[in-house]
């Protein structure tokens, strides 16, 4: 058990199963799963459309420790239908948010004084297209009561979002991501609303090309989101680089998440209608565009440049 | 496309059975082309009954093959066996499944 | 028979007090760039005498700043547009107890958030997500928040603007309103599952077909009206029953939790208590090792 942990540390974030990642991402040997595949809560509605479904509904759900905080997991598999959330899977997450602030209170009225160190937290590890389409109505339905316990969680739990499997983070769950206190991603990783293949269809191939993946993970990749501040750490893939990231953020005091969020307040909503006017006045064709505006002289280069060299010399954008 | 999830059910007997030595055991993501396995220790007088869930049909002499084969090649016994799949391949199916085993060291 | 889709600003006129609505004020917030979000039309008006925010989609309007945004797609400005008009009406009754705050009624008639280029690069998912967290934290100080779909309530533009309400109410199939992810021929082309197949099995399940009948099936609207003289009624009664139910302190009998329980009740969403009686069982057995 002990070597399996270890080895998993090295192991490519993006390459690991969802199972692989929320094991390794959290203090070895704590991962207490819920609804996990013994309990073979699978989806009633995919048979019924014949096809095939999971034990655990493409998602690892459960409570682990870092250090000594109660970390409250979710972690999607991407390659089952995609990663797209049904009514089980929908299910588990939101009740995972909601046992960690349940947790919370629990623990504040034993103990007012709670030290930071204790407070629980929720982490989630997106990778998905959004809705399944076999369970529309139910996936839906279960974002809207994500963001409310999300909401619940404000003063709280903090919320932390990863992003750096090969599906990425599109659909419903883009404004869940967004919504979090904290944003992880590698360059591996996509966060956006709009799957590439939409766009392509709206607006014509000329000016959106799906199948140009460079285009694709300029638009919304991990070195994009960070340049625009929607990504607070951009990491290596590894499950090491993200565990490491995520216990750096996790130890900071709850009062510091503020200045990690994108969103939630009157005062965000402002900061990003600025950036919307940025837009407007700058009609950018390309993300390119707005990275050169940002103070990036060579945004060609940033691409390819490593992930150190990126992190120590790219100009994030800020907006007066 | 009108699809159906297909259940299949077999059971078979190695010779010299042996007592499939965990309680629990689950390996595997049913991605396209790949599937999941559930192993549980049952009484079943030394057999083993698996139950294959599999979206494919027609495939129903592939799989006994390949569960046959698995089964007698390691004279598991006393166990149940659970498979979602979603179109594994016979050799997909024998990796996974010897994967599944592998999990209990 | 009178339809209302496209018609957001008439319905306006045909649920509040007549002649009340002021567009573009909601407490200190002033709005007069008519080209700022039109789509989005927000402002106060009285409701049976007492204040309330409007919320609502002008389907007729286009954003000629953002190519993709028309005929009701909320945009990027669109959405922060709506999210200051929740943030506003938060603020401004900020010193009211939690039985005085003034409700918000968004009108819904939406076919989805903008699929852009710019939106993606400039991050639509943050604007439709800031506008829900400021629907949230409205409805949670004690907002009553109602939805009244009367057109399209699509998607991800649902999720936005109606489904943090407190109450969804919906006028029924025969006024043409949509409630739903995706048309089935949409989900049947990209599942490659056949058309007239999801149509059969759609008539029995409601869990992936569209319809306002079918999300009231799941728990996802609470009332479906049939006549438009009715609405301003329901709204207005609605706004008094969520009023009592926060005061007795039963917020989770409304919102996505509540319409999650009614969605159990109704029968089109059974897996969901029992996927979380499971989390909750296995959970308070091992909760000591964590909650130390």
């Amino acid at each position: 058990m002990s070597g399996k942990w270890n080895m998993l540390q090295s192991q490519s974030f993006l390459e690991c199963n969802g199972r692989q990642r929320a094991f390794g991402l959290l203090d070895e040997g704590t991962l207490t799963e819920l609804a996990g595949p013994r309990d073979r809560l699978s989806s009633p509605h995919l048979p019924v459309l014949g096809e095939a479904i999971q034990f655990d509904d493409g998602i690892v759900t459960g409570v682990g420790l870092i250090g000594k905080k109660p970390v409250f997991i979710a972690s999607q598999e991407g390659r089952f239908v995609g990663g797209a959330v049904g009514e089980v899977s929908g299910a588990k997450i939101v009740n995972v948010v909601r046992l960690a602030r349940e947790a919370f209170d629990r623990m504040v009225s034993a103990r007012a004084d709670l030290p930071e160190e204790k407070r629980p937290a929720v982490v989630i590890s997106f990778d998905t297209g959004g809705v399944r389409l076999h369970e529309a109505n139910a996936g839906l339905l279960a974002h809207s009561e994500l963001m409310d316990q999300f909401q619940d969680c404000k003063g709280k739990v903090p919320i932390v979002s990863l992003i750096g499997g090969r599906v990425g983070c599109f659909g419903g769950m883009g404004f869940v991501a967004a919504a979090a206190d904290v944003v992880i991603m590698s360059q591996n990783g996509r966060l956006g609303l709009t799957g590439p293949e939409v766009i392509e269809e709206e607006m014509g191939k000329d000016e959106f090309d799906a199948s140009d993946r460079a285009l694709v993970y300029r638009t919304t990749g991990g070195k994009h989101r960070y340049i625009m501040g929607d990504c607070n750490l951009l990491v290596a893939d590894s499950i090491k680089a993200f565990r490491t990231a995520l216990i750096e953020v996790l130890a900071l005091p709850y009062g510091r998440m503020d200045g990690f969020r994108r969103i939630g307040s009157l005062e965000k909503v402002r900061y990003q209608l600025k950036l919307v006017d940025l837009c407007v006045k700058l009609a950018p064709k390309d993300s390119r565009d707005v990275w050169k505006y940002a103070g990036n002289e060579n945004p060609t280069a940033v691409t390819d440049m490593s992930l150190e060299t990126f992190l120590s010399t790219v100009r994030r954008l800020q907006v007066e | 496309m009108r699809k159906k999830l297909n259940r299949l059910d077999f059971e078979f007997k190695a010779d010299e059975a042996k007592d499939f030595p965990a309680d629990f055991v689950h390996y595997g993501v049913v991605g396209s082309g790949d599937m999941e396995i559930i192993i549980e220790k049952k009484p079943l007088d030394g057999a083993i009954r698996v139950t294959v869930l599999t979206p494919v049909s027609g495939f129903d002499e592939v799989w006994r093959r390949v569960l046959y084969r698995f089964v007698k090649e390691t004279h598991i016994g006393n166990a149940s066996i659970e498979i979602n799949d979603c179109n594994a391949t016979p050799v997909v199916g024998s990796l996974r499944l010897r994967q599944a085993l592998a999990e209990i060291s | 028979m009178d339809k209302l889709i496209g018609k957001g600003r008439a319905a306006i006129g045909m649920v509040v007090d007549p002649e009340s609505f002021r567009e573009g004020v909601i407490g200190d917030l002033i709005i007069t760039d008519k080209d700022f979000g039109p789509g989005a039309v927000i402002g106060t008006a009285a409701l049976g005498n007492e204040t309330c925010t409007i919320i609502a989609i002008d389907a007729m309007k286009t954003n000629r700043k953002f190519r993709v945004v028309y005929a009701g797609i909320i945009g990027l400005e669109e959405a922060y547009k709506m999210a200051l008009a929740v943030y506003h009406s938060i603020e401004a009754d900020k010193d009211n107890g939690p039985g005085e705050k003034r409700p918000l009624v968004l009108i819904v008639d939406t076919p989805g958030n903008a699929p852009g280029k710019l939106e993606e690069i400039f991050g639509m998912n943050k604007a439709t997500g800031a506008y829900q967290l400021a629907l949230a934290e409205a409805r949670k100080a004690g907002h009553p928040i109602i939805a009244l779909v009367i057109g399209r309530a699509i998607s991800g533009a649902f999720l936005c603007h109606g489904l943090q309400a407190d109450r969804i109410l919906a006028l029924g199939p025969k006024f043409g309103t949509l409630v739903h992810v995706m048309p089935l021929t949409s989900i049947a082309r990209i599942t490659r599952l056949d058309l007239e197949w999801l149509q059969e099995l759609a008539k029995e399940n409601p869990v992936f077909a569209a319809g306002p009948d079918f999300f009231y099936r799941l728990g996802g609207i609470e009332e479906l009206i049939d006549r438009i003289e009715d609405m301003r009624g329901r709204v207005i009664a609605h706004i008094a029953e969520v009023r009592s139910i926060k005061a007795r302190g039963g917020y989770e009998e409304l919102g996505p939790s509540g319409r999650g329980a009614l969605g159990a009740k109704r029968g089109g969403r059974r897996m969901r208590s029992e996927v979380m009686e499971t989390m909750n069982k296995e959970f308070a057995a091992v909760a000591d090792r964590y909650l130390i």
